[in-house]
């Protein structure tokens, strides 16, 4: 009777886990024996165990210009996060200001970024806002009487650029989530401050932000990841064949990318990829402990 | 009984999970070794369905598909084309996989020589008389070989032209491209939006004229990249001057610009002209090898053969009907077809005697240009050189960089790339 007490909550979870190692695990651990083989152009049925040489050769590609890019991601990710933070917090804030009309319809129009997928949304803003003959962006300028200006040409200007896409496309989930934590807060506080006379910033820094920190927090720690490991904008924007723009702003994704991925080299793309993996699991590490530090 | 339920359903997931996973066919797959020795193939009257898989104009393979079919009608023979997205790096998946890959393939002879590497193609010489090429242009027929051995079967062939628009175009088209440059000094503003000649001036393909021409190479046979040979530099130099007068230079920018008429001259190929006529533009075309350049030569542009190969999975069961696909691909038919309904000038010289092929511009052009062209490389290793050679066109022609210094970092991140390929 007790060892079937054991396995039988074992056997619900089959399926479930089942399904995790098919698509989550087996891939890792996929990547992982394909970075120990020198699986390749040459050698692409045929490849055979190299040990750690890939990992070697890829730990010799995480050089300078690695660093750099690790910086450009840090730098990415805290600007993209803290903007989308405070703007999603306070545009949320104003949707649900009491009073406004057509909330829903405003809410609904908010979304539209959202819902777009991700390549057409790029597309749109390379070419209808960005281009320098086309770009609504130069057509404002020019009406102005000021010359052109190439948006994605120099580094700074072209990680502006992809920052202000990347805000477009992101806010709606942030604001969504706000909203939605906002809902949760009971308004007696906030009757009970205003008649003790607090005032909009108090009540914000002692019961609305208390008050939504622990539904927030889970998206904020997702958003991080998606904005840290941030590919297509970057990719699509600057950098794809055809289409490069003289901007060499990098995130390690891409930087990956164009040093190993390009190559057709499996094994030793697989061996960049369990490196960023790591990457990624020691940052995650962190973020949830300083997270539950900050629910204690 | 919720339990009984539970359990019932936790096993019908678990089966439903696990489905996807079983083999299509298994009865029906051929041996997984490809490198066996072809099976004595259909010799029956069954009909056979050959499959090519292509990344291309759906108009074009509907032509040679039409052709093709109406010849072998009597051999139960049919060749069904299927669009695949980036089609070369889907053949790198299933090439060798019996289950999942064509019979054959359909693209620009440049990737041929990944798939030789992987060793997914059979030489056509195991699968028919090679002697069907011979009435190709050389030029196709070289561009299909790797190592000595004909992989790829040259249909049609491509490459740069000049397209004007005979209503912005001022005079004649020039002999020289310092008469062009000075043609487009006093024919552009930039602040106005309207340009003279609009090019893809940060890509290497639409750069090819300037390098091929001054003898400058972008990698070598031996796959050694010259991207710091001095004749590259130098090409590279000399195409900064007409870049700054070429607006953004991507492929969108540049075609949009010509389609709406603020640009009266494009380089370009004949994939253009469907949007050309589309926009209501009464364009003519030049050659670009009739325009010199400093040092004598006509600028000469890469030239892409698009042709057909053989997977090396098919020969097991399908070699004698691959064989008739082909025979009746080099056939002069589905070059005089392919020129009449959708402009591609045909790799097979005899297509040219018909009076309908020998009257379209467009094809007198490219076959003219073919004297100065040059096929793309079509060794593995050239992969790997589209993206730094990019890189060096953009950090000129955008940034201003040294054209010296530019050239040696694309060298060493080429080095590197062809490095990282073994």
């Amino acid at each position: 009777m007790e060892q079937k007490r054991i396995w039988k909550p074992w056997l619900y979870c089959v399926p479930a886990l089942l399904l995790i190692l098919i698509v989550i695990v087996f891939p890792i651990v996929y990547t992982g024996y394909i970075s120990l083989t020198n699986m390749n152009l040459y050698h692409w049925t045929d490849y055979s165990f190299i040990g750690l040489s890939n990992y070697a050769r890829a730990l010799f590609k995480f050089d300078s210009g690695f660093l750099s890019a690790l910086g450009t991601t840090l730098v990415w990710t805290v600007l993209n996060m803290v903007i989308q933070i405070g703007a999603g917090f306070f545009i949320a804030l104003g949707l649900n200001a009491p009073g406004l009309r057509l909330k829903r319809v405003y809410k609904t129009l908010l979304m539209v970024p959202w819902a777009v997928p991700a390549y057409i949304s790029i597309l749109l803003w390379r070419v209808g806002m960005f281009n320098t003959e086309f770009g609504i962006l130069n057509k404002f300028l020019s009406l102005l009487g000021l010359g052109k200006v190439d948006f994605l040409a120099g580094n700074a200007i072209a990680f502006l650029s992809c920052m202000a896409l990347n805000l477009w496309m992101a806010l709606p989930f942030m604001i969504s989530t706000i909203d939605g934590a906002l809902q949760s807060v009971d308004s007696s506080l906030y009757e009970s401050a205003t008649l003790d006379g607090a005032g909009f910033w108090v009540r914000t820094r002692f019961i609305t932000v208390p008050a939504i920190r622990p539904i927030i927090a889970p998206a904020a720690v997702m958003t991080t990841f998606i904005t840290f490991k941030q590919f297509d904008i970057i990719y699509l924007l600057t950098q794809q064949r055809g289409y490069m723009t003289g901007a060499t702003l990098n995130t390690v994704i891409t930087y990956a990318h164009q040093n190993a991925f390009a190559s057709n080299n499996y094994g030793l793309s697989s061996a960049v990829s369990m490196l960023l993996f790591v990457v990624i699991i020691l940052f995650s590490i962190m973020t949830n402990r300083s997270l539950r530090e900050d629910q204690a | 009984m919720k339990k009984v339920t539970a359990l019932l359903v936790a096993m019908a997931l678990c089966l439903a999970a696990l489905a996807g996973c079983a083999q299509s066919k298994p009865q029906d797959a051929p041996p997984a070794n490809a490198d066996q020795p072809a099976a004595p193939a259909d010799t029956s009257s069954d009909p056979v369905t050959v499959t090519v898989w292509h990344d291309g104009d759906e108009g074009i393979m509907q032509t040679i598909a039409d052709q093709v079919n109406a010849q072998l009608a009597d051999d139960q023979i049919t060749v069904v084309f299927e669009k695949k997205t980036d089609m070369p790096n889907q053949l790198k998946l299933y090439g060798s996989d019996a289950a999942n890959a064509p019979d054959m393939y359909f693209y620009a002879h440049d990737v041929l020589g990944s798939f030789v590497a992987m060793d997914i193609l059979a030489p056509l010489s195991d699968v028919t008389d090679t002697g069907i090429l011979a009435d190709h242009l050389p030029m196709t027929v070289e561009a299909g070989q790797i190592g000595g051995k004909q992989y790829l079967l040259p249909v049609y062939f491509e490459t740069l032209v000049f397209l004007y628009n005979k209503a912005l175009w001022e005079g004649d088209i020039p002999g020289t491209t310092e008469e062009l440059y000075d043609y487009m000094v006093s024919h552009t503003d930039a602040a106005a939006g309207t340009y003279a000649v609009v090019n893809q001036h940060t890509n290497a393909y639409n750069v090819s004229p300037f390098i091929n021409g001054f003898g400058g190479y972008i990698i070598d046979e031996n796959a050694k990249p010259g991207l710091t040979d001095p004749k590259t530099i130098e090409a590279a130099a000399y195409n900064q001057k007409f870049g700054a007068l070429q607006a953004d230079g991507d492929y969108n920018t540049v075609t949009t610009l010509f389609n709406e008429g603020k640009a009266a001259a494009i380089i370009g190929g004949p994939w253009l002209v469907s949007g050309i006529e589309a926009a209501g533009i009464d364009y003519g075309i030049a050659s670009l090898s009739d325009i010199k350049l400093p040092n004598g030569s006509g600028l000469a542009p890469f030239s892409g053969i698009q042709g057909a190969g053989v997977l090396k999975v098919a020969l097991a069961e399908k070699k004698d009907a691959v064989a008739k696909v082909l025979t009746a691909m080099a056939s002069p038919e589905v070059g005089v077809d392919l020129a009449v309904k959708s402009g591609c000038a045909p790799a097979n010289n005899k297509s040219y005697d018909d009076p309908q092929v020998a009257a379209k511009e467009m094809i007198s052009v490219i076959q003219k240009t073919a004297s100065t062209a040059q096929p793309m490389p079509n060794i593995p290793e050239m992969g790997s050189m589209w993206g730094p050679v990019e890189s060096m066109l953009t950090a000129i022609n955008k940034n201003g960089a040294d054209p010296a210094q530019a050239a040696a970092d694309a060298q060493a991140a080429a080095e590197q790339a062809i490095a990282d390929m073994q």
